[in-house]
């Protein structure tokens, strides 16, 4: 009932945006668990890691290559790219991680965009877009449907949501019960304290790119199945949207950043039957990022200083 | 003496059997490789300029094109077909004997970037001919300084003022034409409203006309600008349901770079059957028909060129020759517009007496006229001091079949609901433009 009073005022009624809640959902889970990923990095390295869509949308490319050009099996294709994806992102920790280490974070955060950048421009020489050519990779699961709200759901869509609340759960846990989760919380706070007592900072900030990459992967391989089109330009840019996640929780909470992923989904999705704003639909992650900033700061004092002369 | 005269025998025979032999492979191979677009033109052949088999070694004439490359749309292959015509042009004679050398530059939809492009190739690389050109903006960009220094440009068009200023001449008719023509026959098929989606950066220009013609009709009509790339397709293709309603019309107006991604959503959200499906012509290839059985019968695709079949006629029969010998590139619509603004541009040098310069080259292309192809239902042509040219203006439509491109509706006028197209078509009339038979 709170329902249709709260979408009666922009003058659409409950049954008409139901549909849209369904897909706006299923899209945000997977900016949910790329922002689970980015975080969990973040956390771990004080890495902002940019290059998350552009790593899943080249191993999306190559898993595309394996099941169109070769004899392999399906499931070898999807393995390689959720595998790609964390190899990628361990190697650019291996390489760059330690000489980054103490540099700022927004020097930190530009090394991943020229990750980004190397990559797209790969894709872009071996995978041209163009002409009367356009690139799939539907999943087996997106071939079965059932109807929620008026909308056809495949399975793909609960894959993805179910994955995010998943990978929240667990990384949470993990975080909470596990040796390396202490570590990197431990690193979180301190990393150089944490290295002088003795935890081997190095081998766990790699085990951070590893699995974070991972998460990056496995987002590249559900996202061209959810966007119904493997445009790498798209899916490298879709990061935007999991670094709003990102930072509705305030790159700390995971829960946060789950909410935050399918905030952004949903709003995606529900601007867009209303013609006065659905132009906007693309601002949605910043809005809500800077709304939810606002909203999370408000009881903090700033403290202004003068200096005599 | 005697054994040595028949060994002499036995070794001469053997060079003579090998001589013959090698005479017999070199000619065998000339004739079983003649080139492509060699030969003698005719009603049932089309060829490559002169069409004389030898290469053009002389001095180069230089042409030059800028083709837009953006996330989502790919308009480059119309540069990349206009060179392999000219490549085959070249491998055919030339322009009597100089081979064309053609420039193809990509811009990112960057105003600044057209501009230095187009100076570039005029002041720069001294082209004599822009041809190819096909961009989102880049007419609108470039048209006055063009005019400014006496280029007509052959291309593909797209936005406004491609089809109306006097420096852009284009094989197409553009997404606005072409989306006409897809509401024409949405509106003849009987759907109850039409719904027009385009990239927002054309949206205005290129929905206006089909929603003209759904108000002449009497029916409900909206345009849906949409953001590319496009990234929540299931979202978008449900709003275009939500506005035409059970049996309405929906013209997609994308490339085969974004429409893919709305037909699957369509496909997903069970809305194939649900409404009558449009789109303007750059979806109407084979590769397309292949991945969208879903589609088969229930398109209505308006095609501003003939179908991409050998039986077409002659020019599409070379210009499928020509795609596989010097391109890797899928015959399609974009081939077709590639492949008539190398021609076109050809016919012009070759119509030009004396020396060939910029001022002679531009001079002979607003000289053509009655140009015969069987890719366009009507002649092409540019024609003298005219305002605006929209020589593509009649059309078919087309559906998909078993992975193929099958004629739906036969060459119908696109209906004149801008004053542009009736005054194009009372010059077409006054000036014999498109009349030969």
């Amino acid at each position: 009932m709170d329902s249709v009073v709260a979408f009666a005022v922009f003058g659409v009624d409950w049954e008409f945006i139901k549909p849209y809640i369904v897909l706006g959902l299923a899209l945000g889970g997977v900016y949910a668990l790329s922002g689970v990923g980015i975080v969990v990095l973040y956390q771990a390295t004080g890495v902002l890691n940019l290059a998350f869509g552009a790593i899943g949308a080249a191993g999306a490319l190559i898993a595309y290559w394996m099941i169109n050009h070769t004899s392999w099996p399906h499931w070898l294709a999807y393995v390689t790219c959720v595998a790609f994806g964390g190899v990628v992102n361990l190697a650019y920790g291996l390489l760059f991680g330690p000489a980054f280490a103490a540099r700022d974070p927004l020097v930190k955060m530009m090394g991943t965009l020229g990750l980004a950048l190397i990559l797209l421009g790969l894709m872009a020489w071996r995978a041209p877009v163009g002409g009367a050519f356009a690139r799939f990779l539907p999943l087996p699961s997106s071939s079965h449907t059932f109807t929620l709200f008026g909308a056809f759901v495949n399975w793909t869509q609960v894959i993805a949501l179910a994955f995010a609340v998943g990978l929240t759960l667990w990384t949470t846990l993990f975080l909470k019960y596990t040796n390396l989760g202490t570590a990197y919380r431990a690193i979180a706070n301190d990393r150089e304290i944490t290295a002088t007592l003795g935890v081997p900072v190095r081998r766990v900030e790699a085990s951070a790119w590893f699995g974070s990459g991972l998460v990056a992967g496995a987002a590249g391989l559900l996202l061209p199945d959810l966007i119904t089109s493997l445009d790498y330009a798209a899916l490298t840019f879709l990061v935007i949207a999991a670094l709003a996640a990102a930072l509705i929780g305030r790159l700390t909470s995971l829960w946060a950043t789950l909410l935050g992923g399918l905030a952004v989904g949903l709003a995606q999705a529900i601007f867009a039957p209303y013609e006065s704003i659905t132009r906007y639909r693309s601002a949605a992650p910043f809005v809500l990022a800077i709304l939810a900033l606002l909203w999370l700061s408000r009881h903090r004092v700033v403290t202004i200083t003068r200096t005599a002369r | 003496m005697r054994s040595t005269k028949i060994k002499v025998g036995v070794v001469g025979a053997a060079v003579c059997a090998f001589t013959l032999m090698l005479a017999g492979w070199a000619t065998g191979a000339q004739t079983a490789a003649a080139p492509v677009g060699s030969g003698k033109a005719s009603a049932t052949k089309s060829i490559c300029g002169l069409g004389t088999g030898k290469k053009a070694t002389g001095r180069p004439i230089k042409l030059g094109g800028i083709a837009m490359l953006i996330p989502g749309v790919d308009f480059t292959t119309i540069g990349k077909v206009a060179k392999a015509y000219f490549d085959c042009v070249n491998d055919n004679g030339g322009i009597r004997g100089r081979p064309i050398q053609y420039v193809l530059y990509n811009e990112q939809l960057n105003p600044a970037q057209q501009a230095s492009l187009a100076r570039k190739l005029v002041e720069s690389d001294k082209v004599v001919g822009i041809v190819g050109n096909t961009s989102f903006t880049e007419c609108g960009t470039n048209w006055k300084y063009y005019r400014s220094k006496g280029y007509t440009v052959i291309g593909a068009g797209v936005q406004a003022e491609c089809f109306g200023t006097p420096t852009f001449v284009e094989t197409n008719m553009g997404p606005r034409y072409s989306n006409i023509g897809a509401a024409q026959a949405l509106v003849r098929a009987g759907a109850k409203s039409i719904v027009v989606a385009s990239p927002s950066t054309i949206a205005a220009y290129a929905d206006g006309g089909a929603l003209k013609v759904a108000e002449r009709a009497g029916l409900p009509n909206r345009s849906f600008p949409v953001t590319l790339p496009v990234t929540d397709a299931n979202t978008i293709i449900r709003q275009l349901y939500q506005a035409a309603g059970e049996g309405g019309g929906i013209i997609l107006d994308f490339t085969p770079d974004t429409a893919p991604a709305l037909m699957k959503a369509a496909i997903a959200q069970g809305l194939v059957d649900k409404v009558k499906w449009g789109s303007s012509t750059p979806i109407a290839n084979t590769f397309m028909a292949g991945q969208f059985p879903e589609f088969d019968g229930k398109l209505f695709v308006n095609s501003e060129f003939g179908l991409l079949d050998a039986s077409q006629g002659p020019d599409t029969r070379l210009m499928l020759a020509v795609l596989k010998r010097y391109t890797k590139i899928d015959p399609q619509a974009f081939a077709q517009m590639g492949f008539m603004a190398g021609k076109f541009a050809t016919q012009a040098l070759l119509n030009v007496k004396g020396a060939v310069t910029a001022k002679s080259y531009n001079a002979a292309v607003r000289g053509l006229k009655n140009v015969k192809t069987d890719m366009l239902c009507k002649p092409w042509y540019v024609g003298n001091n005219l305002p605006y040219h929209i020589p593509n203006n009649w059309d078919i439509t087309v559906d998909y079949r078993d992975g193929k491109v099958v004629l739906k509706e036969k060459c119908f006028a696109i209906a004149a609901v801008d004053q542009e197209l009736v005054r194009t078509r009372v010059w077409e009339k006054r000036f014999n433009l498109n009349t030969a038979k």
